[in-house]
Order: structure tokens, then C-alpha cells, then sequence
């Protein structure tokens, strides 16, 4: 009997496994082979060697950065890095200030607004292109780095759901106490809740950097100058022998991602972590 | 009160009405009748103005040169020619109007005319150019439009792409001078007609199954193409301007399906999509393909591929560009049998006519400096700066002076484009009709080669002429009944 449920028990460790190894290649096959593929030697996708490149250099990257007569990719990558992370500050400090003010506040607009606001997130963004890029003209903002951040930022504050909920799940009892203790509301956000919201934070800040990081559609509507380009929109813009360097490109883009990652997850940990109501 | 409310916000709307009418900012009145009127000679003063050229020329540092000579030659009139900095692809419709767009496009004729019917680019007096006499009224043709019963030119013609064979000498059988040169004229055969090219592409695939000698896509319309019109098809009548009359299977042109059919059983199932079109680079490098078939100016490309192959058999990079340099050959693409069936031995042979087109300079109608710009162009369209964009790019100049003395492959071409050898892609707007009606039809050609015995839809001079009148019929389909009518 003992055998025979030590047997049922390996069977079920030795299929999760396969199971999880099965769904773990099919998510990092393609990486894998988008890795590989940027350090080919000769920089087409026909020259492999079957499935993989049949040579390996570091050319692909070395072109990359050195090679910026036609593609200037450091330059792309400073634009985007520039855009990132500006409209990463203003949106988490949008998005944090209303989903605190939808949280916390009770005003004769607010389920109008969350029921607006729930609609119109339902519209995909590129529905208002045209509108956008007409705007854009009038405003002088086509060919300009804050056209992308005012809209990114700007639009920003419509997915406020998520921090919303985190915001409903501190208990407000922490803010009556401190307002008897003669808190203002402005102290109470600064001093009690933001403290605890360090994970929201950090994801907000996550989400609203990797956005408009990755964002093709918006800058290609907007930025005409190849010099203005972002890395999305640069790499797109690369001749169809250029694929090595496309791969490289892809993947260095990656590196900000990771370093902000790595940067802010303890900050993550930490707010989870600490606790306000004892007992 | 109610009632001033109301009155106050019928005026505000009244406003936001008339605001809508007004002048919009960067945009400009388009030419009507003639653009004449814009270029006075006199050249703007103290004008900066933004240049759209092409890929390769700024890679090269070609672009470079030009603006420099240019900058230096029209200092004293502060005029300043700089590079757009914009995709080469841009929609001039789209970003003109609120001047984002170049003042000055180099382009296809194809891509450049479509701006025609919106008036987004402006009418020359190319009479007055340098290089008008020069260059043949054939390339003029491509740019020209007839509005009113009057004849505008809209672009000058810088160089000549049309589509030619590249192929590897270090290749060709050793003993090919005896083997295969039937009328000593020290040509290999297989260079100069298809049949023997068919031949020889089946010799090689049958000595290893995994290389090949001719490849193409021939679902590629621009390649295709010609070889219906060798015998006697054509796009659109009258020049290529009468969008009424569709005569892709004009003629014996169902005799160029044949061919090109044919040339499907030497291939392989990638020449049914643009497979081959991106991997013939590596491939003739490689070693896989003998010849393929492209355009003159992605000459470097294969000359790359091409030194990778030979510093990876052991040479340095020097002589390895040496030996790519002497191995890698572009000719004029062979004869074509008059009997249409190049399977078989033939006494008869004609000129291949091939697709080509026309890049060349337009100015855009939103331009703040017509005079400027044209002055450009002009200087841009020299003889020495075409024969700097010669040397810089391998280019065939459209210009006669220039391409006689460029020689070599630039001669052959401006031959076969004065000759009548290469057929210019149609400048009407009409002709983004006809890509993917041909497209479909092309790939089920070649797709039919390898279909099973029973089931080939194109056997009999009959079902290959059906084939032609329906995608002729599929084309004005497009144009007449699915666009619609302004």
C-alpha cells in the first residue's frame, strides 16, 4: 500500500515536471533562438544551419553601436530611454493620485466617473489615431519626444482599477486614527498610506515604463524623423538583410527592463511585508 | 439669463465653426493648372531644404558628397540642402500637408506619380534642366501626366532599374568553352538563352540534389512580367496609360506562362512565394544557387554574401572581396525561345523584355522653396554627380553622356531601356491595381509545376490564356468596380 502511494506520488512529481518543462520551452524556446540568432555572423535569417545560426560572432552587436549612418541605435535607445522614463514618473504619479482620490474620497462624480471611465477602457487605444495626430499637429507636437509623454501620461490614469483595489485594501481605520491625531489629508496619503502602497508603486512604475518602452504603433504615428525614432520603431525601419542586428537590437532592449527590475522588486517585497494593523 | 445662456453658447458655437475655417497651419495652395508659375528663376534666399534620398546613397556616403558640392555651390545664397532624416517609404499624402514631409523625394516612378492626382508634388520645367536633352523621352514618359489635354512632367529621372541576371562564374562548368558554347562566341550558352539555362539548371540539381542553378520568386510580378510581355503582353494600352484596356494576354503572351512554368520544374516549392526573392543573397553565396534575378543596385548585398562564403573556405578579407569581385557577375538576362518552350533544343531566339522603372528627384508641393529645390535637382541630375552617384552606387544613369561613359552594365541598361527592352512600370495611379491580381496568378503558375499529373490547371495553350484573361479581368475588376468612383 505504502508502495503503491510512494509510486502514485513519483508519477505525479515526474508528470508535473514534464508538464512545467513542456510550457517553459514553449516560453523560452523563442527567446533562446532570438538570442542565438543575434549572434550570427552573417546577419541573414537564411544562412542557418537548420534551425540555428551555423556561426557565431559578436558583430551583430558590435553594428549595432558603431554602425549608425543609416541605423543609429544608441541614439534610438536614448530617445526611448527619454520618453520611458519620463512618462514613467508622470504616469505613476497620475495613475497613484486617482486611484487614491477614487479610493478614499467620496464625491457626487465618482461612480459616474469609475463607469465612464470603465467604458471608455473598453475602446482600444488606436481607435483615436487620427484624432491624435491631428491634435498633434495643432499643438506642433509631431517630430517632438513630450507629444509621446503627454499622451502617455495622459492616458495613463484610464487603468486605475488595479491600484484602486490595492488602495480599497488598506484599512481606513489607519486614516481615522491619524486624523484624530490632527492629520490633514495630504499627510495622511504622504505619511500613512503611500508607505504602505510601495508595491502598487513600483508596479505602476513597472507597467508605465515598460509601455511606452515597447510602443510601436504611437511612435510611428508621431515621430517621422529618423533621428527622433525609438528603438520599436527604429528596429522596424531595419533592411530585411539586417536581421541579426535586429535580434541584437531586440535583445538589448531587454537590459533596462531587467536592471529596473531588479532595481525595484525589493521595494515590492518590502511594502508587502509590512504590516499596519496589530493584534 | 436663461435665454443670454443659450444665446452665448450659439455664439461660441458659431465660433468653433468658423475656427474650422481657417487657414491650417503648413499647408499651402496646390498647383492647379501648371506648376510653372512657382519656379520664377529667382532662387529663394537664406532656405533650408530637406532632401528624401534613398538608403543605399546615404549608407554609401554618396548623399553625403552630393549636399556637401551642393551646399558649397549655393552658399552665397544661404540655400542649405539637408537629409530629410525620414523613412524612405514616407506618405507624402499623409504628412505633406502638415509639413512634415521632404521638400525634395527620390523615388520610383511608380511611387512618385501616385502623388500626381492629389497634387502633392509640383510640375517641372524640366526644359530648363541640364540633363533634359540627355535623357530619353522614354524616361520622361514615366513621369509625365496629361490633365486638360496638357502634358506635365512631374519627376526628373536619375537612373535606370530594371531586373538582370546575377549569376557565379566560378560556377560554370570547367570545360564550359567546349561544352557549352555552341556558337563560340566565347558566352557560355546558358547566359545567353533559356533553354540552355534550363538545361544546365537541371544538370546541376541532378549532380546534387541540394543545389540549384536558375532561382527565383516568380510570384513576383516585377520579375515575371516580362516574359509575358517579350511576347506581346502589356499592362495597360496607350503606353501604359489606358487603364480600359488590360492586355496581359495580349499577343502570344500565354507563351511567356509557359516559360515560366517551365522554369518552375527547376526549381524548387520556394518559388511560389518571395522565399527565394530574400534568401537569394546568402544562397548564390553560398554556393546553392547558380543565378538568380534582381535589380542592379543590391549589387553589394550579394558581393557580401559572397566574401562571407570565401573567408570562410580559409581567404583574408582582401581577397576574399578580390575574388568575390571577379566571381560575382550581373549580365543582361538571356534570350527567350520564339516558340515559348524552353525544355526543347531551338534555333530561334528573341530579346527578354523585362519590368523596369525610373527613381528619380519630385518636389513636393508643400515645399516653401520651389526654386530652391529645383536648383537642386538640377545640380543633382549633372553629369558629374551622376557619375559620382555611378561610381558611389553602381547605378545606371538615365543620362545618355553618363551612362555611355559609365559603360559596362549602365550601357547595356540605358540600351535596353532606349531599345525598348525594358517596359517602365505605369505611372498611372491605376497600377497599385495590379500587384496582387498578378500575384495570385503568378504563384498558381508555379505552384502548378508541382502539382500531381491529373490535376495541373495549366496544360494546353487554352487553359494558360483563361488564366491570363481572368487575372486581366481581376485587375479591372479592382480598378472599375471595387474602387470607388470619385
Amino acid at each position: 500500500m505504502r508502495q503503491k502511494r510512494s509510486f502514485i506520488k513519483t508519477l505525479d512529481t515526474v508528470v508535473t515536471y514534464i508538464i512545467l518543462i513542456s510550457v517553459a520551452l514553449v516560453f523560452f524556446f523563442p527567446c533562446l533562438w532570438l538570442i542565438l540568432a543575434s549572434f550570427s555572423k552573417s546577419g541573414t535569417i537564411y544562412s542557418f544551419d537548420g534551425f540555428f545560426p551555423a556561426e557565431y560572432s559578436f558583430d551583430s552587436f558590435r553594428l549595432l553601436f558603431t554602425d549608425t549612418a543609416l541605423y543609429n541605435y544608441p541614439k534610438w535607445f536614448l530617445n526611448t530611454l527619454f520618453i520611458a522614463s519620463f512618462s514613467c514618473i508622470l504616469s505613476t504619479f497620475l495613475v497613484i493620485l486617482t486611484a487614491y482620490t477614487m479610493s478614499r474620497f467620496q464625491f457626487k462624480a465618482r461612480k459616474p466617473m469609475m463607469k465612464t471611465t470603465l467604458v471608455l477602457g473598453m475602446f482600444p487605444s488606436f481607435m483615436g489615431m487620427i484624432a491624435v495626430y491631428l491634435l498633434m499637429t495643432q499643438f506642433n507636437l509631431i517630430n517632438n519626444h513630450w507629444g509621446l509623454i503627454l499622451i502617455y501620461s495622459a492616458g495613463a490614469p484610464m487603468g486605475y482599477l488595479t491600484q484602486k483595489g490595492f488602495f480599497d485594501t488598506i484599512p481606513t481605520s489607519i486614516d481615522e486614527a491619524a486624523r484624530i491625531d490632527g492629520a490633514n489629508n495630504f499627510t495622511v496619503f504622504r505619511k500613512i498610506n503611500l508607505p504602505l502602497s510601495m508595491p502598487i508603486i513600483v508596479y505602476t512604475a513597472l507597467t508605465s515604463f515598460t509601455w511606452p518602452w515597447s510602443d510601436f504603433i504611437l511612435p510611428k504615428l508621431l515621430l517621422k524623423e529618423k533621428n527622433m525614432y525609438t528603438v520599436a520603431e527604429g528596429l522596424m525601419s531595419l533592411g530585411e538583410t539586417e536581421f541579426a542586428r535586429f535580434a541584437a537590437g531586440s535583445i538589448f532592449i531587454a537590459v533596462p527592463i531587467v536592471i529596473l527590475y531588479f532595481f525595484l522588486v525589493k521595494y515590492m517585497v518590502n511594502g508587502m511585508a509590512s504590516g499596519a494593523v496589530k493584534g | 439669463m436663461k435665454k443670454r445662456g443659450k444665446q452665448l453658447l450659439a455664439l461660441l458655437l458659431c465660433g468653433v465653426l468658423f475656427v474650422g475655417c481657417g487657414k491650417s497651419k503648413g499647408s499651402k495652395d496646390n498647383p492647379t493648372s501648371t506648376g510653372s508659375a512657382l519656379f520664377q528663376g529667382e532662387l529663394e534666399r537664406n532656405v533650408t531644404i530637406r532632401v528624401l534620398e534613398n538608403d543605399t546613397a546615404i549608407e554609401r556616403g554618396y548623399f553625403n558628397e552630393l549636399m556637401n558640392a551642393f551646399n558649397e555651390k549655393y552658399k552665397e545664397y544661404g540655400i542649405v540642402a539637408v537629409d530629410a532624416n525620414m523613412d524612405q517609404y514616407l506618405d507624402l499624402a499623409n504628412d505633406g500637408p502638415y509639413g512634415y514631409g521632404p521638400d525634395i523625394l527620390y523615388q520610383a516612378n511608380d511611387v512618385l506619380m501616385k502623388y500626381v492626382k492629389g497634387k502633392h508634388i509640383l510640375p517641372l520645367p524640366v526644359e530648363s534642366l541640364d540633363c533634359y536633352e540627355q535623357i530619353p523621352e522614354v524616361a520622361w514618359k514615366a513621369y509625365q501626366s496629361e490633365v486638360d489635354g496638357k502634358v506635365y512632367t512631374c519627376g526628373v529621372p536619375v537612373n535606370v532599374q530594371a531586373t538582370m541576371l546575377y549569376y557565379r562564374k566560378d560556377m560554370l562548368p570547367n570545360d564550359w568553352d567546349t561544352t557549352w558554347d555552341a556558337n563560340k562566341n566565347s558566352i557560355p550558352d546558358m547566359l545567353e538563352n533559356w533553354s540552355a539555362m534550363y538545361r544546365y539548371s537541371k544538370e546541376v540539381h541532378e549532380a546534387d540534389s541540394k543545389k540549384y542553378g536558375y532561382m527565383v520568386s516568380l510570384y513576383d510580378p516585377y520579375f515575371s512580367a516580362g516574359y509575358l510581355f517579350s511576347y506581346g503582353g502589356y499592362i495597360f494600352g496607350q503606353n501604359n496609360t489606358d487603364p480600359k484596356d488590360i492586355g496581359l494576354g495580349a499577343g502570344d503572351a500565354y507563351k511567356g506562362t509557359m516559360v515560366l512554368k517551365q522554369l518552375a520544374r527547376i526549381m524548387n516549392e520556394e518559388c511560389i512565394d518571395d522565399t527565394i526573392k530574400r534568401s537569394a543573397y546568402t544562397k548564390l553565396g553560398d554556393g546553392t544557387y547558380f543565378a538568380t534575378v534582381s535589380t542592379p543596385d543590391v549589387y553589394t548585398t550579394f558581393l557580401k554574401e559572397l566574401i562571407l562564403t570565401y573567408e570562410k573556405d580559409g581567404l583574408s578579407n582582401d581577397e576574399a572581396k578580390k575574388k568575390a569581385e571577379e566571381n560575382l557577375v550581373i549580365t543582361s538576362l538571356p534570350k527567350l525561345p520564339v516558340n515559348g518552350d524552353i525544355t526543347q533544343e531551338s534555333n530561334e531566339f528573341m530579346e527578354t523584355k523585362s519590368m523596369g522603372g525610373i527613381n528619380g528627384y519630385a518636389i513636393s508641393a508643400y515645399t516653401n522653396a520651389p526654386n530652391a529645390c529645383l536648383a537642386f535637382v538640377d545640380f543633382s541630375t549633372s553629369y558629374d554627380m551622376m557619375m559620382k552617384r555611378n561610381e558611389y552606387l553602381g547605378i545606371a544613369p538615365a543620362r545618355n553622356d553618363a551612362a555611355t561613359a559609365a559603360g559596362g552594365l549602365s550601357a547595356i541598361l540605358y540600351e535596353k531601356l532606349a531599345s525598348g527592352n525594358i517596359v517602365i512600370m505605369p505611372s498611372i495611379q491605376e497600377v497599385a491595381q495590379i500587384w496582387d491580381p498578378m500575384n495570385t496568378f503568378f504563384s498558381d503558375l508555379a505552384k502548378d509545376a508541382f502539382r500531381k499529373e491529373g490535376e495541373q490547371k495549366y496544360i494546353t495553350k487554352e487553359s494558360y490564356q483563361k488564366g491570363l484573361d481572368t487575372v486581366s479581368k481581376q485587375i479591372n475588376d479592382a480598378i472599375f468596380t471595387l474602387t470607388t468612383k470619385e
